[in-house]
């Protein structure tokens, strides 16, 4: 039970502040990269007309994720923006999986990693705003309907980061914490497998389709 | 009578405990009610499949219920935890706990009866696509859950995190506060997401061609619903870990207090409106598959300006916290 809120954090001076490190959550990372990277060899690896396994799993991932993005944002846009998309949505999926396997955690159970990804997120799709529309007409939707509405307006496109990162945060660190105390409390006896299913399967795979969809949606919003 | 630490905090615990199922045991059975309304009405339009839809009433009621499951491991916890070192602290903490996941449990265990009765319907509608609606309905409802678990977490955080030794005034306000956000916060969000995976089973009963877009909009719309009780949780994570000066000042306690209750009543409105504009998109997008684009669009743009009143109310909340 102490692990409870318990975080092994690297900490260096610098300049008078200090800069904090999660370890674990880099490492975790960094493993879930690893694995990215190795399936994505494995799949465009011998391609052949007749595909193995491992290539036909990769091509139904990519065309389903280029299919949900050109829905939403149209053939031209869904060019540009797909190849993002599948990875966000693969790394977020195998990120919510990797605490099936003990003694790894989930990156995203961090709010660091969360947050990040929103404000990329949040990035791309003014900037694809900003693109589609030019600078002018962008501005200018600040000031609808009138034009003292433009604060509020500012901090709801914000609070959409704080939205969608604390979502998936939530449920990923939610699901452990309460992983964790069913554990102590049952002396991980019978219970704990089925929550594992649930809440690092089940609701890891709903909640990185959640925030991937969420993020091709913003896109669109920003450019039509 | 004399009443020394320990009587307090176990007096908090217990009344934390009956709070936490008591009020959590309001919403699920309002939802289970529900399903098995639709499921009369279901097995009286299609007596042939009463089968399917008996076996689909009682899984919708399954998941519906487990709301009120969450509230009955906090109330166990609450009444049988041990306290090591009992303080006036804990015992604003554990009252925070039980009302965090009572009134946490309300959204969600209504919410959750929706997509069970409607899935009730859509078989004696369209027997063949049982099993589509069964797992339509299961998503449904399990994202349902979300706000539930949300309060599930903040109320296990102020029972078992050790916060170490912050001041009592205004720390308890702080943890009260943190409780009250969380829990308030997920009525709304919990039943507007039922509302959404409702209607999405019914559009699939519809027609069963369009599933695909229309769990895809559910999920969405759902997503978006919850934000007003993300909020709530933002609130009551930095009310619980941000460390507040000691102050006797009754003016510091009251502001953490309302800061809580300021974001949990600011969540309850727009969580329900933002699920019920979600409902019309799916409802609709069921029967105009080709604009599903736009139908999601004006979705999320109707349910951002919708939102706003939560966000102002998060900002007062802030406001209270960081400034005054």
């Amino acid at each position: 039970m102490d692990e409870l809120g318990k975080l092994h954090q690297l900490i260096i001076p610098f300049l008078g502040h200090n800069i904090t490190i999660n370890l674990e959550v880099i490492l975790m990372t960094w493993i879930v990269f690893a694995l990215l990277i190795i399936i994505g060899l494995c799949a465009s690896n011998k391609k052949s007309i007749l595909p193995r396994p491992i290539q036909s799993l990769g091509e139904l991932i990519v065309s389903l994720l280029y299919e949900l993005t050109e829905d939403a944002l149209g053939k031209e846009l869904a060019k540009t923006y797909a190849p993002l998309i599948c990875a966000l949505f693969m790394f977020l999926l195998f990120s919510n999986w990797l605490g099936l396997i003990p003694h790894l955690e989930e990156p995203t159970k961090d709010l660091n990693t969360t947050l990040g990804l929103g404000i990329m997120g949040f990035v791309i799709a003014h900037y694809a705003g900003i693109k589609s529309k030019g600078i002018k007409a962008y501005l200018k939707e600040y000031f609808q309907p009138i034009f003292f509405m433009m604060p509020l307006n500012v901090i709801g496109e914000l609070a959409k980061i704080v939205s969608i990162s604390f979502r998936l945060f939530g449920n990923i660190m939610g699901g452990s914490i309460i992983i964790l105390v069913v554990s102590y409390l049952t002396y991980s006896l019978i219970l704990p497998p089925f929550l594992y299913a649930f809440f690092g399967l089940f609701v890891g795979t709903i909640q990185a389709f959640v925030f991937t969809m969420l993020t091709v949606v913003y896109i669109s919003v920003q450019v039509k | 009578m004399a009443l020394d630490v320990e009587t307090i905090v176990s007096l908090a615990a217990y009344v934390g405990g009956g709070l936490a199922m008591g009020l959590g045991a309001i919403g699920a059975a309002i939802g289970e009610g529900y399903t098995a309304a639709q499921a009369n009405m279901a097995v009286s339009r299609d007596p042939k499949n009463s089968g399917e839809i008996f076996k689909n009433m009682l899984v919708g009621q399954a998941v519906a219920e487990s709301a009120s499951i969450f509230a009955l491991v906090i109330a166990i916890l609450l009444l049988f935890l041990d306290v090591p070192a009992p303080t006036l602290l804990k015992a604003a903490a554990l009252f925070g706990a039980g009302i965090s996941m009572g009134f946490g449990a309300i959204g969600s265990g209504v919410g959750s009866g929706y997509p069970g009765g409607k899935a009730c319907e859509g078989i004696a509608r369209q027997p063949a696509v049982a099993s589509q609606l069964t797992t339509n309905m299961l998503i449904g409802s399990a994202v349902c859950q979300t706000p539930a678990i949300f309060s599930m977490v903040v109320a296990l955080m102020l029972m078992f995190i050790n916060f170490g030794n912050a001041p009592l005034f205004p720390t308890w306000a702080a943890y009260l506060g943190a409780g009250i956000s969380m829990g308030l916060a997920a009525i709304g969000s919990g039943y507007g997401g039922g509302l959404a995976a409702g209607a999405s089973c019914e559009g699939i009963a519809r027609q069963p061609r369009t599933a695909a877009n229309v769990t895809t909009i559910m999920l969405v719309g759902q997503a978006v619903a919850q934000t007003p009780s993300i909020f709530g949780l933002l609130v009551s994570f930095i009310l619980m870990f941000k460390s507040f000066p000691e102050s006797t000042a009754l003016s510091a306690s009251m502001a953490l207090l309302g800061a809580g209750i300021c974001t949990g009543f600011g969540g309850i409105g727009p969580g329900l409106g933002n699920g019920m504009t979600a409902e019309g998109a799916v409802r609709w997008v069921a029967r105009n598959v080709e604009h599903a684009g736009d139908l999601m669009r004006i979705m999320l743009v109707g349910q951002a300006v919708s939102q706003s009143t939560a966000i102002y109310a998060m900002v007062v909340s802030l406001v209270l916290i960081f400034v005054v």
